[in-house]
């Protein structure tokens, strides 16, 4: 009998841990309640917990230089969790369970947080606490309210004084290795032939190096890399799946544009002359930058922040050895001599991507305050340029800049961890890109002309020198204004006709376009005919349609403010 | 404590059936410590079984997930009729299928072979060797194993194409993963390097139940090894196999996710999407968590029909089954 007692209790464990098992732990960390009533008294310190939908190393802000003059400040230390794998299914997870971090950086999914209704309207308490945010959005209010009148995340793109441009090329751009330009004696080149004509030409001529012409990279939710070519070799903005037009502002899908159908055909000549590396339809991501950094390939396009990490690992190869000729430039290439570029980014406003406090926060107000404390001037200076002397410094005439081995110093990925620009200098309330503080300064170090100057290796003074410009960006053409830019961050609503266009749209591309660009020269153009066929059994219309309602609001709402 | 010692099948079986309500709850309270230590189980059951299929009225509605459950759209049949409207969706189920069953012929094939292969081994040491190494794979993530598998297969370099240049079978490099008809057989080679160590584990603890009287009155009937293994072990093996071929045919429409989402890419998307990546592209990816619940349930009621007319074809045979 005894025994039974032992196993009836045995059971009854199993059943209450079980159920404790379900039951959520009701006392998880919750902010120690803030002790301020009046807000004067120096409040207890804090941690949020902070996703950002990018890839990075987990952190807590604290542990870095910045973070940890900030939570002198204000008492909040925020835990940063990082992606890992799909965007979309993460999130998913948090929407499905309805349990969220407190802070959300969201990329593509962001409408899909919206319209979960995972964000706390901000307008009041940025009313309430938030007199800087204020300050800096309040230009922007139109565009950032959602239709229900309500701000549900501050954007990172509002700009605060003039706008400055950057000097650098951090944009798409055809990329080329400086050999071939060497070689070749530095040729001022504008069209897609003579782009593709002098990388035929050195592949030539070194024939037993191996070498790649080009590469394309085209793995997953990457694939817009591939399909944006056409749009800006026609000598438009990257405004993602269409171009608008400048006079009739009606957006245009170009997926079965003759531009489109120009670019794979380029392609497919390079095939079959052996020059276009055929792993780019199956390479994924690692892969393409394995082989970017390897120096063995030619030419390419993307977007500077995708190739950067491959472009970076060239670059301080190049500044070791000395030798920048495995190194890139970026080219804005069009396909026609007469057509105006347009790849550098006109001043604009993202308003589909930003930083949004979700309904699990438990303290919105705490949040906010801290939002508001980092859109000062000294802590934009704080998160962008660090600390005075440490590394950068002021001139006579009240210009920052930095000595060459501060640059050299504060470029170094694992300085920029430990000190917090990696985690500070975007990804939070800011002041966007171009911005200038009140003494003319650039509120970005990497807009500062004297900073971009001073982190020249030899190698880019010569480079500038031939082509008898300042700054890398000089080779482009001022961007046109374009209200309406970028269109790719207009939201398209879940599972709505327009965004099941999009999706098989996709579709349809990932498997023609290979195809067409692999195929013999003689099926081409039948392969085309299929494609474009397939393409308008699509309900296109819906899609350009709402882009195109969409475009004309932001030209009011740019009009009706300024 | 004789009460609650367990009663074997064949027990089971030959106890005369109770007659009615009373007898029932008269074995309930003699055998209440098995009832007892049941519970648990049975709220585990409950709570992760069945509790989760209220979420199929989300097939009905137009979910959104700040709504509250009064408040979604109910919109009938709509996600089904998208599902089975799409043409796509076929090509999709018509890839299921075949990847499922060229892993299950496959796997069965494989595992059961080298399983009376390893049996056959006189050397132990080098039995268990060989055992080692063919499981090991099994515990690579496939993230990883596909990173492998890539490299292998790569046309720049990779061993599979350098091998047949050299042996001169192809001129020049094959871009396996972009030809969408050898698709199907790298995921089923793949699958049989991975899993065909693991696989054979059962099988080879089946063998071990086999009585070697057998053996040895097949010995002395003269019968040689191959003679031994094709008449004893193969049948000795039959009741697992049967069992396994029930349970797996009932999964068909589980035919993996992660080797056909990492190694799928655009030129073979036509045989490498399988109903699990539309999910993920048309429900989840889209937010449209309906849509996946839909085809969820499609898949369960396809699977419900398969596993018990596999199981009735058992039974009709005359062989094991499964209930």
């Amino acid at each position: 009998m005894k025994r039974k007692v032992w196993l009836s209790c045995l059971s009854a464990v199993l059943v209450v841990s079980l159920l404790a098992g379900c039951s959520k732990s009701a006392d998880k960390e919750s902010p120690s309640a803030s002790a301020t009533d009046g807000g004067t008294k120096k409040e207890e310190k804090v941690t949020f917990t902070y996703f950002n939908a990018a890839a990075g190393k987990d952190k807590n802000t604290n542990e870095t230089t910045i973070g940890k003059i900030l939570e002198e400040q204000t008492g909040v230390n925020f835990k940063l969790e990082h992606l890992v794998g799909d965007e979309n299914t993460k999130v998913g997870t948090f929407i499905a369970s309805n349990a969220y971090p407190d802070v959300i950086v969201p990329g593509n999914s962001i409408d899909k947080l919206v319209g979960a209704g995972a964000f706390i309207p901000l307008n009041d308490l940025i009313d309430k606490y938030g007199p800087n945010i204020k300050r800096v959005y309040e230009p922007y209010y139109n565009l950032m309210k959602a239709a229900d009148g309500n701000i549900y995340f501050l954007p990172m793109s509002a700009i605060v004084g003039d706008y400055l441009p950057a000097p650098n090329v951090d944009q798409g751009a055809f990329w080329i290795q400086r050999r071939v330009l060497k070689e070749a004696g530095y040729p001022k080149i504008k069209t897609l032939d003579e782009y593709l004509n002098l990388i035929r030409d050195y592949t030539k001529k070194h024939a037993e190096e191996k070498l790649t012409g080009y590469l394309a990279l085209t793995t997953q939710d990457k694939f817009f890399a591939f399909t944006n070519a056409p749009m800006h070799l026609a000598g438009y903005p990257n405004d993602g799946g269409v171009i608008v037009d400048m006079k009739t502002h009606k957006a245009n899908d170009y997926g079965d544009d003759d531009i489109t159908k120009r670019y794979l055909q380029e392609l497919n000549k390079l095939n079959a002359e052996g020059l276009f590396d055929k792993s780019s339809f199956v390479d994924n991501y690692d892969q393409y930058l394995a082989k970017i950094a390897s120096g063995k390939v030619l030419g390419f396009f993307d977007y500077r922040w995708q190739a950067g990490q491959a472009l970076s690992n060239l670059h301080e190869a190049a500044v070791k050895s000395g030798n920048d000729d495995l190194e890139y430039i970026g080219l804005p290439i069009v396909y026609d001599k007469d057509t105006k570029d347009q790849y550098l980014d006109p001043p604009s406003f993202v308003n589909n991507r930003g930083i949004g406090i979700s309904i699990s926060a438990k303290d919105p107000e705490r949040i906010v305050r801290f939002f508001d404390n980092l859109l000062t001037d000294e802590n934009q200076i704080l998160s962008n340029w660090g600390i005075k002397d440490q590394t950068y410094k002021v001139d006579d005439k009240g210009r920052f800049y930095r000595p060459a081995e501060m640059v050299t110093e504060t470029n170094a990925e694992a300085f920029r961890e430990s000190f917090g620009f990696k985690y500070f200098e975007y990804n939070w309330p800011r002041y966007g890109n171009g911005s200038t503080l009140p003494d003319g300064n650039s509120a970005g170090a990497g807009r500062q002309p004297e900073v971009a100057q001073m982190s020249y290796t030899e190698g880019d003074k010569k480079l500038l020198q031939e082509y008898d410009i300042k700054s890398f960006s000089g080779l482009f053409a001022a961007p046109d204004d374009r209200p309406w830019y970028p269109a790719w961050s207009i939201p398209v609503e879940q599972g709505s006709p327009a965004q099941i266009f999009t999706q098989k749209k996709g579709d349809l591309q990932r498997k023609y376009f290979p195809k067409l660009v692999l195929a013999g020269a003689n099926e081409f153009d039948g392969l085309w005919e299929e494609y474009f066929k397939e393409f308008n059994k699509l309900d296109v219309k819906v899609y350009e349609d709402l882009i195109t309602a969409e475009v004309a609001k932001k030209i009011e709402n740019a009009e009706g403010k300024k | 404590m004789r009460d609650i010692e367990p009663l074997s099948p064949a027990q089971v079986d030959a106890l005369p059936l109770p007659p009615g309500r009373k007898s029932f709850f008269k074995k309930l309270v003699q055998q209440k410590t098995l009832v007892f230590m049941s519970v648990p189980f049975l709220i585990w059951l409950f709570i992760f079984k069945y509790m989760p299929l209220w979420g199929w009225t989300i097939a009905f509605q137009d979910f959104r997930a700040n709504r509250k459950v009064f408040d979604q759209h109910w919109v009938g049949w709509k996600h089904f009729k998208f599902l089975f409207q799409d043409e796509h969706f076929f090509l999709v189920l018509r890839n299921t299928l075949a990847m499922s069953f060229i892993n299950l012929v496959l796997g069965f094939f494989t595992a059961i072979t080298l399983a009376i292969l390893l049996n056959e081994l006189r050397n132990i040491a080098f039995k268990r060797v060989v055992q080692t190494i063919s499981y090991l794979p099994h515990f690579i993530s496939w993230v990883v194993a596909a990173s492998i598998i890539s490299t292998v297969l790569s046309a720049d370099g990779g061993i599979i194409n350098e091998l047949l240049m050299a042996v001169g079978l192809i001129k020049e490099p094959i871009l396996w993963l972009g030809v969408g008809k050898y698709f199907w057989g790298i995921l089923g080679a793949s699958e049989v390097w991975k899993n065909v160590g693991w696989n054979t584990i059962i099988y080879l603890a089946a063998i071990t139940t086999i009585d070697p009287a057998q053996y040895e009155a097949a010995e002395i009937d003269g019968a040689g090894r191959f003679q031994r293994i094709w008449h004893v072990t193969v049948p000795g093996l039959k009741p697992v196999f049967i069992i396994l071929l029930i349970m797996n045919i009932g999964s068909l429409l589980e035919s993996g996710f992660e080797p056909q989402y990492l190694l799928g890419n655009g030129m073979n998307v036509d045989y490498s999407e399988n109903l699990d990546i539309f999910v993920l592209k048309y429900g989840i990816q889209m937010g449209n968590f309906s849509l996946s619940i839909a085809a969820g349930m499609f898949k369960t009621v396809v699977s419900f029909i398969l596993l018990f007319s596999a199981n009735h074809i058992a039974k009709r045979l005359g062989e094991d089954r499964l209930f």
